[in-house]
């Protein structure tokens, strides 16, 4: 009986303890990114990154936070750092799985952070670049919502901007809408987001 | 048995919570605290965040050594191998990352354009939105301080040097034929299209050891690494046509452009100064193929020129006009490979090939030239560390010139000369902090005609004197191997020297910036001769010498106005030199004293146009005038020229571009050519040297098409 107890007592907690590191830690950092604590989830998911070399999750979350952050600041001097953060943890990562689409999305919005940061020299550079890479990105994953939602909101920048018809990209926005809704995540820290800012893009079609 | 699994449980729970703590302070090089920096031991989950004060702490049940990691941003990330049972209260300082936008960049000379400048003067889409440049790489950067504009020439002339001074280098190799052929008086244009170009930089004095055989200036050029789609480029225009076309496949890509350019409908439809005999007709087309390695890029470039006219022209000795008939064929290409290998080294290897082939009529009179350039370099370099950089490496230039003129019914004299050059430098690029970087390096070349070696030192320094501004000094000493013009005639030469000294101020600020440089240049050795004109008996000699000193303005801003980008540049410099068959030390007839230019560029957004204006205006130049007994005395009228130019989206992709140079149609004088003997009256009469068509005219259509059906076809506006 001892014997038992013993054995379960220990495999039990050291199962915990492995399994349950990489789920605290990914959950701790989400905690700290939804209370706006960017640059302390940013290091959380470094750190995590650094001990579970074989995920590309932790580092894709290092991305997404400096990247989305760096499109919220005006300051030009921490937006090049935030994008130069970010641009080498996603290195790191597509050097490994270069045909990962969601990889690909986030390669995609630092370019596109890039453009915002000064349009005159990057805007000619890199739109073109950023049409290629959503497509290599949908041709690996024609049904993500991301992909193609990310690919609709950019072209929507320059439709505007020459007028032309938005009812086609309009229709892309529903199409990633639905997919969406039935998207399912391998797991819960899996990339997941996109579905909000959708309808908002959505909404301003009407 | 409750005790006992108690006991269990206890000890497992030790055991997972015997941990040591890790505690300490991050601060930068000042002591000041850090708050937010990410500490944590490699390649665990144990670590934690900075707070305000600095201070961190940490449990880990990790034991002996690990590596720990303090990254933060804007600082250079700090690894160091730890005793993890003996790692407490220690203050850790990180150094700023000298990779910053703030941090000081050595910058005395140099004007950057493109990509990788983090200060960026002249943005590639710039030189073909310039008013009055018409897509030439050349006539655009004429528009920055340090330049002259010299209307009959058409080619760069930096700090009171000439035309030959400034070297070109497309991917680091040599371009010995860098402009069109053309006749006496008639303005050139570079010969590469800037679409094929990301990359820029300009630099009118002080450059690095990299580059020699320059006297004046260094022009280097970048092909573009990877282009960012497929495409094709159609050009319609009132000159000629032209077509480009990119392919992307696995690693490769090619693009390639073509170009038939023919002056004659246009020179029907405006009448022209010039008497064409058979206007100016040229075909040319330019290749980049670029193959990406895992670690590193090769690329080869191929471009070719054909191109013809025949004119007459006017001369003041000649009851008629003299006929002048010109075939130039040229091709350059290159192969280069840049990549990295081992431990933070880079290599940067090449060879370039340019053969230029002349056939000129003078009337009856038969000139026949070719000139082949070769160019091996080799380049390696290493980061020390985040601050160290070393460069070195080597360069072999050969250069073969052949020239044959045969008089009419007359006799054939050939000329020519070939010369090689070894060349080998080291360069080393050292931060000391954010705020102060030097540069210093120097060039050792052999020359086997000249038959003599030289060193030539560089050095600069930069300062940041505040969050914005800094100060750059530079000095270098340069040679260059004397123009094919004379060395062709005589080998007794030695190189040319010039020695230059240059203190920059630069201010950049959202979009602002502000740049003044002032410089002092000395030349000597410059070649001399004794007869009218540089020929196979003139008596040559190394003995002339001069000096160029001045202030060079520039201030950009694309805040300002909304929509309106705008730089006004203006140069002032006083320069002597005696050299070639002067009579004394005087200004060269290229030089202005001063110098403007103004280019502006707005957007409007409702009529999806952009329009531009560029305006230039120089003091007169000197030339001679043999009616006075003072050599080089008079002074021709100022200079001016005011171009537009209005491109127009017919939607992203479809451009229609009209512009117009010397709207006002001022005529101007750049110099004049005065009879070689006195008339009757015992003067001398002259002939003004002008502009061939007081306004050009350009409209354009210029049409991408992306293969890539899905991308941002926003068609039929």
């Amino acid at each position: 009986m001892t014997k038992i107890i013993i054995t379960i007592v220990l495999l039990v907690t050291s199962q915990l303890f492995s399994q349950g590191q990489f789920e605290q830690g990914m959950g701790k950092a989400f905690a700290l990114w939804g209370e706006g604590k960017n640059t302390e989830a940013s290091a959380m998911f470094e750190r995590i990154a650094s001990a579970e070399k074989e995920n590309w999750l932790p580092n894709y979350y290092v991305v997404l936070v400096n990247t989305t952050t760096a499109f919220a600041t005006k300051d030009k001097e921490q937006m090049n750092a935030l994008l130069s953060k970010a641009q080498s943890a996603l290195d790191v990562e597509l050097n490994k799985y270069p045909n990962n689409a969601e990889l690909l999305v986030m390669q995609a919005m630092i370019h596109t952070a890039w453009i915002a940061f000064d349009p005159m020299t990057n805007g000619m550079k890199l739109s073109g670049k950023v049409m290629e890479i959503y497509a290599k990105a949908e041709q690996i994953e024609p049904n993500n919502p991301r992909v193609i939602f990310s690919k609709a909101e950019f072209e929507m920048g320059s439709a505007k901007f020459f007028g032309t018809d938005t009812k086609p990209i309009c229709a892309q926005i529903e199409k990633s809408i639905e997919l969406f809704a039935t998207f399912k995540p391998q797991t819960v820290f899996h990339p997941n987001w996109g579905l909000e800012r959708a309808q908002e893009a959505a909404k301003n079609c009407k | 048995m409750k005790t006992i699994f108690t006991f269990l449980l206890f000890i497992v729970a030790m055991q997972s919570y015997a941990q040591t703590e890790i505690s300490g302070k991050i601060t930068d090089e000042k002591g000041i605290a850090i708050p937010g920096a990410n500490i944590y031991l490699e390649g665990t989950y144990d670590g934690a965040s900075s707070d305000e004060n600095g201070n961190f702490k940490f449990n880990t049940s990790e034991t002996g050594t690990k590596i720990l990691i303090v990254s933060y941003l804007s600082f250079e990330t700090f690894k160091k191998q730890i005793e993890v049972s003996n790692f407490k209260n220690q203050t850790i300082k990180l150094r700023e990352s000298v990779n910053t936008l703030d941090a000081v960049i050595v910058s005395a000379g140099t004007f950057e354009a493109g990509d990788k400048a983090r200060v960026s003067v002249l943005k590639p889409l710039d030189i073909v939105t310039t008013a009055g440049s018409a897509g030439d790489i050349i006539a655009a950067l004429n528009t920055l301080p340090g330049t002259q504009t010299v209307g009959e020439s058409g080619r760069l002339f930096v700090r009171g040097g000439e035309a030959d001074e400034t070297q070109t280098f497309v991917d680091g190799l040599r371009v010995a034929q860098p402009y069109g052929a053309t006749a006496q008086n008639l303005p050139t244009r570079g010969r590469f299209s800037p679409f094929l170009f990301n990359g820029i930089s300009f630099s009118t004095g002080g450059y690095s050891a990299e580059f020699g055989e320059a006297l004046s200036s260094v022009l280097t050029l970048n092909t573009i690494d990877e282009p960012t789609q497929e495409q094709t480029d159609i050009s319609l225009m009132t000159v000629g046509l032209g077509i480009g076309n990119t392919q992307k496949w696995n690693k490769n890509s090619l693009t390639f452009n073509a170009a038939y350019i023919n002056l004659e409908p246009y020179q029907k439809l405006i009448p022209q100064a010039v008497d064409w005999n058979k206007p100016y007709q040229s075909l040319s087309g330019e290749m980049v193929y670029r193959y990406q390695f895992k670690n590193g890029l090769l690329k080869i470039y191929g471009a070719f020129d054909v191109s013809q006219f025949d004119i007459n022209q006017e001369d003041i000795n000649q009851p008629e006009k003299v006929r002048f008939d010109l075939r130039n064929d040229n091709f350059y290409g290159n192969a280069s490979y840049k990549g990295t290998f081992g431990d933070n080294w880079n290599l940067h290897t090449g060879i370039s090939y340019g053969l230029g082939v002349n056939k000129i009529g003078v009337n009856s009179d038969q000139v026949e030239n070719d000139e082949n350039a070769l160019h091996l370099k080799m380049k390696v370099g290493k980061k020390i560390t985040e601050r160290i950089k070393i460069t070195a490496g080597a360069d072999y230039f050969v250069t073969d010139f052949d020239e044959k003129f045969t008089e009419f019914q007359g006799e054939t004299f050939n000329v020519g000369y070939q010369n090689s050059i070894a060349a080998a430098f080291a360069e080393s690029d050292i931060f000391f902090s954010k705020k102060l970087a030097m540069k210093i390096g120097a060039r050792a070349s052999q020359n086997s005609l000249l038959d003599e070696f030289r060193i030539s030192p560089r050095a600069s320094f930069a300062y940041k004197v505040s969050k914005n501004g800094q100060f750059s000094f530079a000095y270098g000493d340069f040679v260059q191997t004397p123009r094919a013009d004379y060395i062709k005639y005589s080998d007794n030469f030695q190189s040319e020297k010039a020695s230059h000294y240059i203190l920059n101020f630069q201010h950049n600020k959202n979009g602002r910036l502000f740049r003044a440089e002032a410089y002092y240049k000395k030349y000597d050795d410059l070649v001399k001769f004794d007869t009218e004109m540089a020929q196979f008996n003139s008596a040559f000699s190394n003995d002339g010498s001069g000096f160029a000193k001045g202030i060079d303005i520039f201030w950009r801003d694309n805040k300002t106005f909304k929509n309106t980008d705008y730089w006004v540049s203006y140069s002032y410099i006083d320069t002597e030199r005696n050299y070639l068959n002067f009579l004394n030390q005087v200004t060269p007839s290229f030089v202005a004293d001063h110098t403007l230019s103004i280019v502006t560029k707005h957007w409007i957004e409702d009529w999806k146009s952009q329009i531009g204006f560029s305006y230039v205006v120089n003091s007169g130049r000197p030339y001679n005038n043999p009616n006075e007994a003072t050599f080089m005395n008079g002074k021709t009228k100022a200079f001016q020229n005011l171009s537009f130019n209005w491109a127009y989206l017919l939607s992203q992709q479809k451009i229609l571009y009209f512009s117009v140079s010397n709207i006002i149609g001022t005529d101007n004088v750049f110099g004049y050519q005065y009879s070689n003997s006195p008339d009757m009256n015992g003067q001398f009469q002259r002939r003004a040297i002008g502009q061939p068509a007081d306004r050009f005219f350009f409209v354009g259509f210029f049409w991408t098409i992306s293969e890539n059906k899905k991308t941002n076809q926003l068609e039929n506006l």
